[in-house]
């Protein structure tokens, strides 16, 4: 990962989302994407330029930016029209994006584009979380790592967030991902749990 | 035989899909929907003469899952006629700027003119905004002009949304003026939303504070929301006005159903459905 005067940068064509610009590189600012906040709490996750990675909740396409900047290629799952109409736009001015109109938690629909990936990134805030990104392991090659953005606050509100982390745990390791690491995103997302995973 | 978006391969023999975006994104659409097409893999492609390396396989899933993702797009941005409503929501954004301007001005004049007071009754052929206009100083007598344009503007709007309505929820229409359809769709938040509504809910859309706080608290139900607007149900006589919604809701229900899967007007259900309403309204 590139860092200048502390800060996360990555290098590509800026003027995707009005990111500020530091000696020619985009700034990653952690408070507009979670992925940049696990990296500025420390992560030994890495991206590299012969990475495939499948992206499942893109959204506007403000993170997917910065993921395809480091990568090789993103597959870009997205559900809803509208954050996809502008996907398309920074998909448009980025070789490597792969922008793909479809419900993360039916992968048959989108399993005839995305090939065997290095690194799954899940960030559909859904009650159904942690299958969803059970149901995307097939795409992830042996030795693949997978990241899962937990929000307890979005699987059950009423409940206390460390419940719901355990449970979330026992899900994943039953799925059969072993778990390296879970990092609290706080203060940057307070209630947010960053999983690493790996497919042994 | 084993099927991917660039070929078809079958032990060593394959056979190559046409290179053309736009039929590739149909041949992905349909193994999509056939359920049984294989993760894809570019080393495949190239032995099987597909492609010629990973940089033209990239290329060319990527202009295939442009067309793929925009034609979805335009799809899903059709499906729900989103026109009709963002229309609807601009009309009733209008009404309130409309309405904190007036009001705005109304008290800029009331501080500059003492003897001035709302309850003065006006003049039959007079708005409050000319009454205003007669003595207001030059910025505000072109802002007051501003508000009657935007007046303009939002009767030009309205008509507009009924033509729309018209076009695309018939029965409705027909049923219920086209507005009153229009704002239905709008609240239910979109037409297929409508048609798959039971009539109980369409009858109270838009009543939702008294709802939930019957649903909460026990206070007397509502028995309108939205449909109120339609002369036949403001119009009955108060021991009148439920029974007339829930029978207006239920036609309505159908109507809905008949406009999002028929798309035409139904004129044998329409008159069988007009003399029901009439008929509730009458009984004592």
């Amino acid at each position: 990962m590139i860092w200048i005067e502390g800060h996360l940068v990555s290098v590509g064509p800026g003027g995707v989302y009005g990111e500020r610009m530091l000696q020619g590189c985009r700034v990653w600012d952690p408070k507009r994407s979670k992925l940049a906040a696990l990296y500025y709490l420390g992560t030994e996750l890495e991206l590299g330029p012969d990475h495939r990675v499948l992206y499942l909740g893109a959204a506007n396409g403000t993170t997917v930016s910065h993921v395809a900047d480091y990568t090789e290629v993103v597959y870009a799952v997205e559900i809803a029209p509208r954050p996809m109409q502008d996907l398309l736009v920074v998909a448009g001015s980025r070789k490597n994006i792969i922008p793909i109109l479809a419900d993360a938690g039916r992968p048959a629909l989108y399993r005839p584009l995305v090939e065997e990936v290095d690194l799954i990134y899940q960030d559909v805030a859904s009650p159904r979380q942690v299958s969803i990104l059970l149901g995307n392991v097939c795409f992830l090659k042996e030795g693949g790592t997978a990241v899962l953005m937990l929000k307890p606050r979005s699987i059950d509100v009423t409940r206390h967030p460390e419940e719901v982390f355990r449970e979330a745990q026992t899900e994943i390791e039953e799925g059969g991902l072993r778990i390296l690491d879970r990092v609290l995103l706080s203060p940057y997302y307070p209630d947010h749990l960053a999983f690493l995973c790996r497919r042994d | 035989m084993e099927s991917y978006w660039f070929g078809d391969v079958e032990g060593r023999a394959c056979e190559p899909a046409p290179g053309d975006p736009g039929l590739l994104a149909e041949r992905i659409e349909l193994l999509a929907g056939s359920g049984d097409a294989c993760i894809p893999d570019w080393r495949i492609a190239v032995r099987c003469g597909a492609l010629r390396d990973r940089a033209e396989y990239l290329k060319r899933l990527r202009d295939a899952a442009f067309i793929l993702a925009e034609k979805n797009l335009g799809r899903t941005l059709q499906l729900d006629h989103s026109g009709l409503i963002q229309m609807v929501r601009m009309l009733d954004q209008l009404d309130e700027v409309i309405n904190l301007l007036t009001e705005r001005s109304v008290e800029w004049h009331r501080a500059t003119h003492p003897g001035f007071s709302r309850k003065r009754t006006l003049p039959a052929d007079r708005t409050l905004i000319a009454l205003i206009r007669q003595d207001a100083d030059e910025t505000l007598s072109g802002l007051l002009d501003e508000i009657e344009r935007l007046r303009d503007q939002r009767s030009l709007l309205m008509k507009q949304v009924s033509r729309r309505a018209e076009e695309v929820l018939p029965n409705c229409s027909a049923l219920a003026g086209g507005l009153v359809a229009a704002r239905l769709a709008t609240e239910a938040g979109g037409i297929r939303e409508l048609a798959v509504m039971p009539a109980a809910s369409i009858q109270v859309l838009g009543a939702k504070t008294a709802l939930f706080s019957h649903l909460s608290t026990g206070t007397p139900p509502p028995k309108h929301g939205i449909v109120y607007q339609h002369g036949r149900v403001h119009g009955a006589r108060r021991e009148n006005r439920g029974r007339v919604a829930r029978t207006l809701s239920a036609k309505l229900a159908i109507a809905a159903r008949i406009d999002y899967y028929r798309k035409c007007a139904d004129a044998e259900f329409l008159l069988n459905a007009a003399n029901a309403v009439r008929r509730a309204g009458r009984r004592e």
